[in-house]
């Protein structure tokens, strides 16, 4: 086989995105204020509405991205392990034990750990792990916790629910002018919400692409080049970032690059990546010219917010989330997705970690075959404890799913 | 005649009997539910009789093709249990929100079980303040009217009474409680915990009538235990073959945690004003579960309250095998009773394949600690 053949060409926006997630680290590690004092930080979920922190100045920090820093550099097992010795079950979520472990070692996959936070907020909209994760956060660190708490929808969302939310929001602005000491403004918030719509419809400009064929990126680059979308957007660099990103994956259509060798077939990925198995998992869809065109979980940022009424869309958006809503519902935006992307098939990593994404999946892989008749193929692993997965059985798996497509 | 106690002693092993029952003589509906979040008064108040599922022991065959493994087996052997059809006398379900296991399993119940009606109970994670407590005041109100459409229309005076009755029971069961706290030997725990399950499986006014003749023997019994008291921690509790192994092995439950437990029948709904803001009320300001978020009210210093207040020398957790709630809370309540002098064991399990000898011999070590 011939490997040239085969291998990827490089997305160039690569090297502006390391430089970006890195200097926003370098800077969350390095903020100090005159006086000894430092911009505050906030730990935050990943489905969390940081529009506010940014708006607030405080730097966001989502130990959820660590998390997969730490299974891509897989350093999470052993993190996970500090956890586990404190009594935490190996069940449990491993992004939480990992990053538990990484707060009390100080360790993790940037030097020294993660900053610590000055306060937490969880918002509940992607599971109630993370609700029980900063509890433990708040004891570890005794710093203060908002919860933004999201019912979930399962047929419908009742009025009371966005409303709750909506208050909720005040109630956040309330709780980060007495974190932070200093009034919250509202046209700060309305441009930051602005820069944010901005960011998400450039990042969807960007997933959308991939309808071309051949595909100009796969999932695994997306799921790389998600970074920003989560941790910044609402700022102008972002904003500049995937403006840039999108032209090249555009450039790539318009001169029918495929981002692998002689596509042939387009498969769907559902749940979040394994992230120590990325590689190998790209490389062996790859040689078997299957490409993994869009998935469940990077549409997960591209939430709506609109300007004319911010806080009552944003109460909307951030209760409307993929992990927020009940499986039917589920149904109907992966059947969607089959559809727009052309798929032949989608491919379910049934992730133990996490239960609000792994739940449902065999009735799902069921109801998209009755829907579109396209088979599924799910892999049982975890997205970063590597001790539970079997590399071997996986790559039979694949071949033999793809062969019978 | 059977005594009181031991009529529901062999509900025990047919824990469905009663309910299969009431419906062939009254013809009415039989809702199931989980949580002890759970809006029975409603139910009750609408005319149903509201039957607890907590899963059971047993070895699921058709559960697998919808439930992963590594998800827990309450979840997994209850909806077993309604796809074999063992659960075919119920008209339909109310799952409330508690945590993602629940959720998820609500969407595939839905959508496969089959029961006449499905509703959702929306509830807050925030356990606290006066938005929540809004919010919750509205998503019942929506329950309400979901139960109405299903049941048939009910009036405020309906759900004032059932409070009434429910009241009862809970005031009951409290005694039952305080007595064995008193002293403990007066009931074997796994009896007095089944007498708290058994609550939530036939109509609410039998079992009251029940519990008074069980109390009236047990006040001015005496037991005379010198039982190694313990603290119970945990959600479900359905081992009965564990309870009275710790009860054989010398030690017992003077209380406990347990939602099918203390936490059951704990606190009581105002007999005034509006019933569902009275409902209300109750929710918020219960003991919390792991699944609700109470910044102001850590859970691990109300259990080592308690623990203290029952006199027990030590604590055992019971969690259940995967389940993310009970398992984030352990190390943090683990550490509060280690710091106040109690000892603690975990015991974690999955039901259908609890190994009853290997439990023994963790438990043996506990006592033979304590006992010094
Ligand atoms: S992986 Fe799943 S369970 Fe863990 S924090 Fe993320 S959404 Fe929650
Ligand atoms: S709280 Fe725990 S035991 Fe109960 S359903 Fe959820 S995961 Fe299962």
């Amino acid at each position: 086989m011939a490997d040239e053949k085969i291998k990827s060409p490089k997305i160039q926006a690569t090297e502006q995105m390391k430089q970006l997630i890195t200097e926003y680290y370098i800077d969350a590690k390095t903020t100090k204020l005159p006086e000894g004092s430092h911009k505050p930080i906030c730990w935050i979920t990943s489905g969390g509405p940081v529009e506010f922190l940014i708006a607030a100045d405080v730097i966001p920090i989502y130990p959820e991205n660590h998390g997969a820093m730490c299974g891509a550099a897989r350093i999470a097992p052993g993190l996970a392990e500090v956890a586990e010795k404190m009594g935490f079950s190996r069940d449990l979520c491993s992004y939480a034990r990992a990053d538990i472990g990484g707060a009390l070692t100080e360790s993790g996959a940037i030097p020294g750990g993660l900053p610590k936070p000055d306060f937490l907020l969880c918002c509940n909209n992607i599971c109630g792990t993370v609700v029980k994760w900063y509890e433990e956060l708040a004891r570890i660190f005794d710093v203060p916790m908002f919860l933004f708490d999201t019912p979930f929808i399962h047929v419908e969302k009742p009025e009371h629910a966005t409303e709750y939310v909506r208050q909720q929001c005040l109630e956040l602005v309330k709780f980060l002018e007495e974190r932070t000491g200093s009034g919250f403004s509202l046209e700060r918030f309305a441009e930051v919400a602005m820069l944010s719509v901005e960011a998400v419809d450039l990042w969807k400009g960007v997933l959308a692409t991939a309808e071309s064929r051949p595909s100009p990126f796969t999932c695994f680059d997306a799921f790389i080049h998600m970074a920003p979308i989560v941790t910044l957007r609402g700022t102008q660099k972002v904003v500049d970032y995937y403006k840039l990103l999108k032209k090249e994956m555009e450039d790539r259509v318009a001169q029918g690059v495929g981002a692998v060798h002689d596509e042939k077939y387009r498969l769907i990925w559902d749940n979040i990546p394994i992230w120590y198995e990325m590689r190998n998992l790209g490389n062996l869809f790859a040689e078997n010219r299957a490409c993994l065109v869009a998935d469940t979980y990077t549409t997960a940022w591209a939430v709506d917010i609109r300007i004319e009424d911010p806080l009552t869309s944003m109460a909307d958006a951030y209760t409307k989330v993929y992990l927020n809503i009940s499986i039917d519902i589920m149904l109907e935006q992966l059947v969607e997705l089959m559809e727009r992307y052309e798929a032949d098939g989608l491919v379910m990593h049934s992730n133990r970690s996490c239960k609000p994404y792994s739940l449902g999946q065999y009735d799902l892989s069921r109801a998209v075959a009755e829907r579109t008749g396209k088979p599924s193929l799910i892999i049982e692993a975890d997205m970063t404890d590597s001790r539970v997965y079997s590399e071997a059985q996986t790559r039979e798996r694949v071949e033999a799913f793809i062969e019978s497509l | 005649m059977a005594s009181a106690l031991e009529t529901l002693m062999e509900l025990r092993d047919d824990p469905y009997s009663r309910a299969r029952a009431w419906k062939e003589r009254t013809g009415g509906s039989v809702v199931g539910f989980f949580c002890c979040y759970a809006p029975e008064e409603l139910l009750h108040a609408a005319g149903a009789l509201p039957v607890r599922v907590t899963g059971e022991n047993r070895t699921v065959s058709k559960a697998g093709a919808h439930l992963q493994s590594y998800c827990c087996s309450l979840a997994r052997t209850a909806l077993d249990m309604a796809l074999t059809g063992d659960l075919d006398f119920l008209d339909g379900t109310v799952f409330v929100h508690t945590c993602d296991t629940m959720q998820r399993l609500s969407d595939i119940w839905r959508l496969n079980a089959g029961y006449p009606f499905h509703v959702d109970f929306a509830l807050p994670v925030r356990f606290e303040g006066k938005l929540a407590a809004e919010y919750t005041r509205a998503e019942l109100g929506l329950v309400r009217s979901k139960l109405a459409h299903a049941l048939g229309q009910f009036d405020d005076d309906a759900i004032r009474e059932s409070i009434r009755v429910y009241n009862r029971n809970r005031a009951l069961l409290t005694e039952l409680y305080d007595l064995r706290r008193a002293d403990p030997g007066i009931m074997p725990c796994d009896q007095a915990v089944w007498v708290v399950a058994s609550a939530a499986l036939m109509d609410k006014a039998e079992h009251n009538e029940i519990l008074e003749e069980i109390l009236s023997d047990l006040r001015g019994a005496s037991g005379r235990s010198d039982r190694i008291r313990l603290f119970g921690v945990g959600s479900v509790m359905d081992q009965w073959e564990f309870l009275g192994m710790l009860e054989d092995l010398g030690g017992t439950f003077a209380d406990d945690d347990f939602c099918t437990g203390h936490r059951y029948f704990e606190g009581d709904v105002s007999e005034e004003g509006d019933p569902l803001d009275a409902l209300t009320g109750r929710l918020m300001e219960r003991g919390q579960c792991a699944c609700k978020h109470t910044p102001d009210r850590e859970r691990s210093a109300r259990i080592v309250q308690r623990a203290r207040a029952c006199g027990a020398r030590g604590a055992i957790f019971f969690q259940f095998k995967f389940c993310e709630p009970h398992g984030f809370d352990y190390p943090a309540i683990k550490k509060a009773l280690d710091e106040a002098g109690f000892a603690t064991l975990e015991l974690e399990m999955e039901q259908g394949s609890v190994s009853i000898e290997q439990l023994r011999t963790r438990v043996e070590a506990l006592l033979e600690t304590i006992r010094g």
